[in-house]
This record gives structure tokens, sequence and C-alpha cells, in this order.
């Protein structure tokens, strides 16, 4: 009784499957779109995480445009120049090496050193508590901790700890994605250095309010300034920051910062930039 | 009873301070008066660190169109001009004044009454702008601005909102008792603006009959209509203020006068007033201070830029279990991060509350019960526009209606799930406007 009732059905669903066949077999070779097998090529050397950090939505339109113009400027900051070499001689061409850039946070607020102004209770999202006062900290300019750039981070360097936005120099590309994420603007980036001194610290606060506020701010005292030899160091509206270019790593500037808890850090991110992996 | 068409909740009403005369509250120590007490533009400082002013000169000049002029709330000296905690949710530039205690008037301020029937139009609507005089509702846009719309628009309409539908608040009420005769002054001074056939009407929540008697007093021999609404939340707020007395829907992206409609605040109408008839700028306003946590409710009438901490004591300290101080109403208003904030020109209420317990609920997800729908009064579905905020798809919330939302809070009062409903709205509002500046850019 079951026999006779499934051989319709299956013979039904059957030959409607071998037309459709012949028809898609018919279609995918009356309508074949050949593809430049370079693109492809292009696109199997490159990371393929489509962050966007070379200015093209996703890494296959990146390929497409570097091989339809060869311009050997386009670069992509994630595959740094191991890949700059590799697309190079796929391509026939000398690729420029990208300057491999590093995001650095400018605050040191974690809960130990930025004093909390009230308990926030809305959403758990920075941009949500910026519409209700500077987030939860008395600093407003400060990382408020709720961590809307660890959703904009393909790499998963990004994590919160203490209150404070903490960037995994291992894993982070400099694809720049976070940057935008954070409205009040305490992530930039930088170019990678073997030492780097950093003021970290966003506050255009007077000194007295940002003292007030936290142990790790800027006060714009002009130590700093007035100590390195290089003038490197500019105040700009209440805050130091250290010109990279002009910066030798003397390590002077840390020396005199009369900050509680320095507002002057020391970095280093070279040693990471050989063991890293493109993911 | 008249009221507006859809939507609309009940909360608790909790007018602890309705049958409390307005008190004055003494000079306090220090002003720090906020250059941004409006809509728009900022004000820009015009005056220095040791400059001598006196009460009622220009502190802060109009920056632009759309933005309002701030006078010195008292006469003394400039202390500092700089950031501070601004009740809005932001930081503002701000000057401190140090009362000197004399609290004299700037010559050719705060005269005795003239008759406005003799001034001519733009003379009034000078003195309206250069008073600073914006709504005081709570959205604070400069009343001089409103009160002169694009020509091609006729004005048959003007409403004062004497609603008061925020439960807590009664400043609006103890006003329409004790100065019902300054509230018509205004609006009829209002009305003398527009030509042709202009019909007045004033709006009050049936919970306030003393009030609307007071007023009818006054208001009956001058052809205004007093409109006694059904007490529902949002009653005022300004579209359904519209609906509920003449009928008309103000639609997506219209304003008002789209519809003929103007809307003023009781308090506005008043201010309106002083400024034509006694040449006052704006400088103080009624406050009610209420909340569970305070020791003794209050309407107070107080000087712009008095802080929160010194009106709190004032009123005899808060209690220990305070964990939240909100201005405006507890339906639309702030949060406070700080006590040092100043009363603005905007300022209703400052309530003084305790809801341990609640915060630590936390948002749960929807069910799709459908409350938010039958309690917006906007026609929207507030769900809708959370679940798309919370997606970050800022295209799509466009079109479920995003920017006709009036956050009024009605959803997120009625969700059986406490979702943050009007917060999402807003923050979705926020990300969508920096999205397509940075696109312009």
């Amino acid at each position: 009784m079951y026999s006779e009732s499934f051989i319709p059905a299956v013979a039904s669903l059957g030959s409607l499957a071998f037309v459709l066949g012949i028809i898609i077999l018919f279609v995918s070779k009356k309508f074949f779109v050949a593809e430049d097998p370079t693109v492809s090529m292009i696109n199997a050397l490159l990371p393929g995480v489509n962050c966007g950090a070379c200015g093209y939505p996703s890494c296959s339109q990146f390929a497409e445009e570097l091989v339809r113009t060869r311009n050997p400027s386009m670069t992509c900051p994630v595959g740094g120049g191991e890949l700059a070499e590799k697309l190079g001689t796929a391509l026939g061409i000398t690729m420029a090496e990208p300057k491999p850039v590093t995001c650095v946070v400018l605050c040191q607020g974690h809960n130990g050193n930025a004093r909390e102004s009230a308990e926030y209770i809305g959403i758990r999202d920075c941009w949500a508590a910026a519409q209700a006062f500077a987030g939860t900290k008395q600093c407003r300019f400060a990382c408020t901790g709720l961590g809307s750039c660890i959703a904009f981070c393909d790499f998963n360097a990004m994590r919160i700890e203490n209150g404070l936005v903490v960037i995994d120099k291992e894993l982070c590309t400099g694809c720049g994605a976070c940057v935008p994420a954070c409205p009040y603007g305490v992530l930039t980036m930088q170019e990678k250095k073997n030492e780097r001194y950093l003021i970290a610290c966003s506050s255009h606060d007077r000194g007295a309010d940002t003292r007030k506020a936290c142990d790790a701010g800027c006060t714009a005292c002009q130590k700093c300034v007035r100590e390195c030899p290089e003038q490197a160091i500019v105040i700009d509206n209440f805050l130091a920051s250290i010109i990279q270019a002009k910066c030798t790593s003397c390590g002077k500037c840390l020396e005199v910062c009369p900050t509680k808890v320095n507002c002057i850090l020391l970095e280093r991110d070279m040693e990471t930039v050989k063991s890293k992996k493109v993911p | 009873m008249k009221t507006f068409k859809t939507g609309g909740i009940h909360p608790p009403e909790q007018k602890l301070t309705s049958g409390k005369t307005v008190e004055v509250m003494p000079h306090p120590q220090e002003l720090a008066v906020p250059m941004s007490q409006h809509l728009g533009k900022p004000a820009k400082p015009v005056v220095k660190v040791g400059d001598e002013v006196k009460k009622g000169q220009l502190v802060g000049a109009a920056d632009g169109f759309i933005s309002a002029n701030v006078h010195a709330p008292t006469s003394g000296k400039i202390k500092a001009v700089k950031q501070h905690p601004h009740p809005g949710g932001q930081y503002s530039m701000t000057v401190f004044i140090t009362p000197d205690g004399k609290d004299e008037w700037l010559e050719g301020l705060n005269t005795p009454e003239c008759d406005w029937k003799k001034l001519s139009k733009e003379e009034i609507l000078k003195r309206i702008t250069d008073a600073g005089v914006v709504g005081m509702g709570g959205a604070g846009f400069p009343s001089g601005v409103k009160l002169s719309p694009p020509r091609d628009k006729t004005i048959d309409t003007i409403i004062l909102n004497g609603a008061e539908c925020e439960p807590f608040l009664t400043a609006d009420h103890r006003v329409m008792i004790e100065e019902p005769e300054a509230i018509v002054k205004g609006l009829e001074i209002i009305t003398s603006l527009f030509q042709g056939q202009v019909s007045a009407y004033i709006g009050i929540e049936s919970n306030k009959p003393d009030a609307a008697a007071a007023l009818k007093k006054h208001a009956d021999s001058k052809g205004i209509g007093i409109v006694v609404l059904e007490t529902k939340y949002p009653q005022g707020a300004e579209k359904q203020l519209i609906n509920a007395i003449t009928g008309r829907t103000v639609n997506e992206g219209e304003l008002p006068f789209d519809k003929g409609c103007l809307v003023h605040n009781i308090a506005t109408a008043i201010a309106i007033y002083e400024a034509v008839c006694k040449n006052k700028p704006l400088i103080e306003r009624v406050v009610t201070i209420s909340g569970m946590e305070i020791h003794t409710a209050k309407n107070i009438r107080i000087l712009v830029g008095t802080k929160f901490s010194e009106i709190a004591a004032f009123c005899g300290s808060m209690t220990e279990k305070t964990n939240q101080v909100i201005t405006g109403g507890p339906m639309m208003g702030k949060a406070q991060f700080s006590l040092d904030v100043p009363v603005t020109k905007t300022t209703s209420g400052i309530l003084f509350i305790n809801n341990r317990g609640l915060e630590k609920s936390g948002e749960k997800t929807c069910i799709r019960c459908s409350r938010c729908i039958s309690a917006c009064p906007q026609n929207l579905q507030p769900w809708l526009l959370a679940n798309t905020a919370q997606l970050r798809d800022f295209d799509t919330i466009e079109l479920y209606g995003m920017a006709n939302c009036t956050e009024c809070g009605s959803c997120s009062y009625v969700c059986p799930s406490k979702r943050e409903l009007v917060h999402w709205i807003k923050y979705a509002k926020t990300l969508a406007s920096k999205r397509k500046q940075r696109q312009s850019a």
C-alpha cells in the first residue's frame, strides 16, 4: 500500500529535477562569464577578512581593482610587507610596502585610575551612554569600557579589562575599523615602532579638572615639553601629544612626568611584528 | 471629554505638590549659567572673567537664527567661563557668577507695566527675542523663531499647553492658579501677532479643575476657550494636544504650523508677557521639586543657574536612599550624573527618587504582546524600531518611522519585558544622524 503511494511522488519530483537540471546546465554553458584567473589568484593571497582597511568593501573587490589598474601604491595594511612582496611577484610589479600600523588607546582611565561619576544602567553601548553624559566616568573624554568597538574588530584583538579597552598587539592588524566606532575618539592608529612613547590621555579639560577625574590624566604641565631634546612634544588645548616622527625614544619625558600614575606610556610592538600571523 | 485619538497610558499621577504655593528660593552662593538653554546653537559668551554684571545684563548673545540670548540672573561678578555639566546630558560652556547680594537691575529693565497694544508687531517680536524667551515646556525652542512662521503658512489656532501630563510635576498647575491674568495677557499678545480669524485655546487636563476655574474667570471675557482634556499621558505632547483640541493630525515630517496651529507652554506665555510689558528677560522660572526621597516637596521660583545641590539643601536635603535625580518628569526626564548641574530655562521639575531593584532587572526578550503598539500615541511599532536599532540597520528603521517618534516613553512604561525601547530609538537617532554627517562630509 505504501509502495503505491510514493511512486508518483518520486516520479514527478524526479522528472522535475531532471528538467531543471538540463535548464541549469544549458544556462551555465550559455551565459558563462570568464573570470580573470589572476584575480582569483590574487584573491587567494589576500587575508580574506573583508575588514575594509584598504578602502574597498571586500578583499575580492580589492583584487579586481588591483589587477585592473596594477597600481603599485594600493596596499593591504593587514597583510603588510610580506603580502606586498607576494602580490608584486604575482603581478610582476614592485608593490609599495605598507607602513605597519597598530591601534593605540589614548586613555588609561581604568577603574583604578579614573573616578566613577554615577552608575549607568541603560543600554550597554558606548554611543547610548554618551547621550547620558560622558558615560560612566567623571572624565568626559575617557573610554567608557562598554566596548562598542569590540564588535567592529574582525581580528578579536580587543577586550575590556577593568573598565578600559585593551588592544592585543599580536592580533591587531591596524585595519582601523575600530576608530570610528568610538564616540570619544580614544582609539587612533599609529605607525608600529620598536619603542613608542605615548601620551595616553585624551582629556582637553584644564589640569585641575583632569586631576580631579583621573590619576593618569595629562594636566598639560609643560614639563615634558621643556625636557624633550627633539622638541617632539606639543601641547594643544590642555593636552600634550608626541610627534612620533621626531621622537627618538630617549625616555626623558617619562622621567619628568609628575602625574601620580604617568600619563606617558612606553609601548613596544616591534617584536610582535615578526611573529604576526595573517589569519 | 476631549482627548487624542490613538494610544496613551495612565501612569500614577503622584502630584505631591499640587496644593503647595510657589515659594521663592533665596539667592544661591554661586550661579552657573549655561550658554545652551535652548534648541539650536549655543549662545556666545560676551563677558570676561572679572566683569561686574547687573541683573538682566546680557551674558550670552544669540549666535545665529535658531539661538537665544542668555542674561545674568542677578548682579555680581563673573568668576569663570568654562565647560560645565549641563542637565541635558552634555557639557556646555557655562558662565559662573558670584552674586554680590544687591540684586540690582540693569537700567531700563523690569519697568512698570506698559500697554502692549500700543507696540508694533516688530517691537513685540524684538522684545521677545531680546529677552531670550524659549519654550519652557522642555524642548526650549526659541519663541521668537516660533512666533515668526514662514509667510505662506496661515495660523488659525493658538494653543496654550497647560496639560502637564507628566507625573509629579505641578509647576504649570500652580502658575495657572496664581498668575492666570499674566497667562491670559501672554496669550493675547501671541494672538495679536497673527492676522485674520485666530482662535485661542488653553488645554488643561481634568485633574486640575482649580486651574481651569481660575483661568476661566479671566479668559471668558477675552474669547479664549478653556478646554478640559482627559487625564492621560502624553496629553501635553505638542502633536497630541493639537489632535485633542482641533482634531487635526500632524503627520510625519510636518510641523504644527503646517496644520495652522501654534502651541506654547503656560510658563512661556508668562515669560512673553513679562518680556513685552515689563522688559524683563527670562532669568527665573517655577520648578517642582518632588519625589519620594526629598524631605519637603515644593514648588519654587528659582533663578536660572542655581545648582541642584543647593536646591536639595533648600528642600531639606534628600534621603540616603536616593539613587536617581531626574530633571523634568519621570517619563521623559533625564537622569543626572552630578548634583553640580544647574537649573536652566527648560527645567520644569527635579525629582529625587529611589528605584533600587528596578535597575538590576535588565532587558528581557520581546514576547510580542503588542502592548507597546497599543500605547504608542504616534501609531508606531516600538518593538520593531527597537529591534532594528539593535541590529544597527539605520536605513530600515527610517522606513519604520523613527523620525516620527516623540520619545514620550509610553512604550517603555508598558513593556512587560522591561525593554529599553525609547533608549534604543534615541540611540538609533543619534547614530543615524552621525552617519549622515559622515556621509555628507
